[in-house]
């Protein structure tokens, strides 16, 4: 980092990121001299609002939850808490298997499942299909808008944005009311959100321009919700997406504790901010050489504004190196253009 | 521009990423110019029915309504009657 960009001094964002603006007299970036993390106060008051919907609202058919599971410390936690705080509901957790998730992670899916009394189910499209997905949003540049580019890597807004358009669909054909997903405080501030149709049509239009943006189609609706799906279904057709972690107390190190009690094994994938999915160094790689910033900047600057991280632990993970070697062989099984490997 | 207009871009540039060098037109397309993502949306969602104290119905949700701060404001205009 050159001599004229700034970092926060409380968080770990810094003005070489685009919208990223400190403030010269604090030191501060906007979002540390104008937080929006829930109070201790707030967040309880959020989690009895979640209970109280995951109490009152069920589904129609045999599922009330549609869980994103990755096989990861924080969606595998999630899916055991639920299950222990809400034994009733019934879940069906998605492993959406990308081609790169690894053996692990999905024996620990499998595990959690098991443990925690939910139905597994892995999903998976065309391996083809998605490896040239990953291939064209690691080669774009402009694909996603700088707002979405800071949250995550170009790979990385593929992936879950695919994950979020078939659980939706899930959620809908199998008439469960609640979506749910293990993002983090640093993640996301929504606890709840509720999906009306015409929410999910926005969606679905956004993430079909960028599509076409990276050169995909999808006229068989692979990654895309199926659009004669959405409104199907009770009353409005809406659904609700459900971030458990954030009304929480978010502890990693608690988290692993109880993760190892119940027989989650951490898998040694090489890199410090994943444990669940391969492509994670190349897509650091990637967002750094593009952009010339960590894509995991913000998700790390949330939770050490919301108390969950210190600023020496989020800079220590961001300093990280990545594994050079495993970036290489991704590359390669991706078939990216040289300029774009190590 | 307006109060709403004007208390609008202020969230955008304190609480989102919206560049303080950025100019921005009541007609700008907010998803188009990159400055909101969907999950940037719906925080700016949640801004606005607590700042306004309305309920943003669903359907109402669309582009034509949300993605620019003239369609945003026009709602709100519509929802506080």
């Amino acid at each position: 980092m050159n001599e004229t960009v700034n970092m926060c001094r409380r968080c770990v964002l810094h003005s070489a990121m685009p919208g990223v603006n400190i403030d010269h007299e604090s030191g501060l970036c906007q979002f540390c001299r104008n937080p929006s993390e829930f109070s201790p106060q707030e967040r309880v008051l959020a989690q009895k609002d979640m209970d109280a919907l995951l109490g009152h609202t069920r589904g129609e058919g045999s599922l009330d939850v549609i869980y994103a599971l990755s096989g990861g410390k924080d969606s595998s936690y999630g899916l055991y808490r639920i299950k222990q705080e809400h034994p009733d509901l019934r879940i069906r957790a998605i492993l959406f298997d990308n081609g790169f998730i690894s053996p692990q992670a999905i024996r620990n899916a499998r595990t959690i499942c098991d443990v925690a009394g939910a139905e597994f189910l892995r999903l998976t499209v065309q391996e083809d299909l998605l490896k040239r997905a990953f291939r064209n949003a690691a080669q774009s540049h402009d694909v996603y808008p700088d707002a979405a580019r800071l949250r995550a890597s170009d790979i990385c807004n593929t992936c879950i944005s695919i994950v979020k358009q078939k659980l939706m669909e899930a959620a809908v054909v199998s008439a469960a009311p609640h979506i749910m997903f293990a993002f983090t405080p640093g993640q996301t501030l929504s606890p709840v959100i509720r999906l009306s149709p015409a929410f999910m049509r926005w969606s679905r239009s956004l993430f079909e321009a960028q599509l076409k943006k990276m050169g995909i189609a999808d006229d068989d609706e692979m990654f895309l919700l199926k659009k004669d799906v959405i409104g199907q279904g009770k009353q409005d057709g809406a659904r609700y997406m459900i971030h458990p972690l954030l009304v929480w107390d978010y502890d990693e190190s608690n988290i692993l504790r109880i993760l190892g009690d119940i027989g989650w094994v951490p898998p040694a994938l090489g890199d410090k901010n994943s444990t669940n999915c391969l492509l994670n160094s190349l897509t650091i790689f990637n967002h750094i050489q593009k952009y010339g910033f960590h894509p995991y900047a913000c998700e790390i600057a949330g939770l050490v504004r919301c108390g969950t991280m210190s600023r020496e632990e989020g800079l220590e993970k961001l300093n990280g190196r990545v594994t050079i070697p495993l970036v290489k062989d991704i590359a390669e099984k991706l078939a990216l253009s040289p300029e774009y490997s190590p | 521009m307006n109060d709403v207009t004007d208390e609008l871009i202020g969230f955008l540039r304190t609480k989102s990423f919206l560049d303080e060098a950025v100019l921005l037109t009541t007609t700008d397309s907010l998803t188009e110019r990159g400055i909101i993502d969907s999950i940037g949306l719906i925080e700016f969602v949640d801004f606005i029915q607590d700042r306004y104290a309305i309920e943003i119905p669903g359907e109402y949700l669309t582009p034509e309504n949300f993605d620019t701060l003239q369609g945003i404001t026009n709602l709100i205009s519509q929802l506080s009657k």
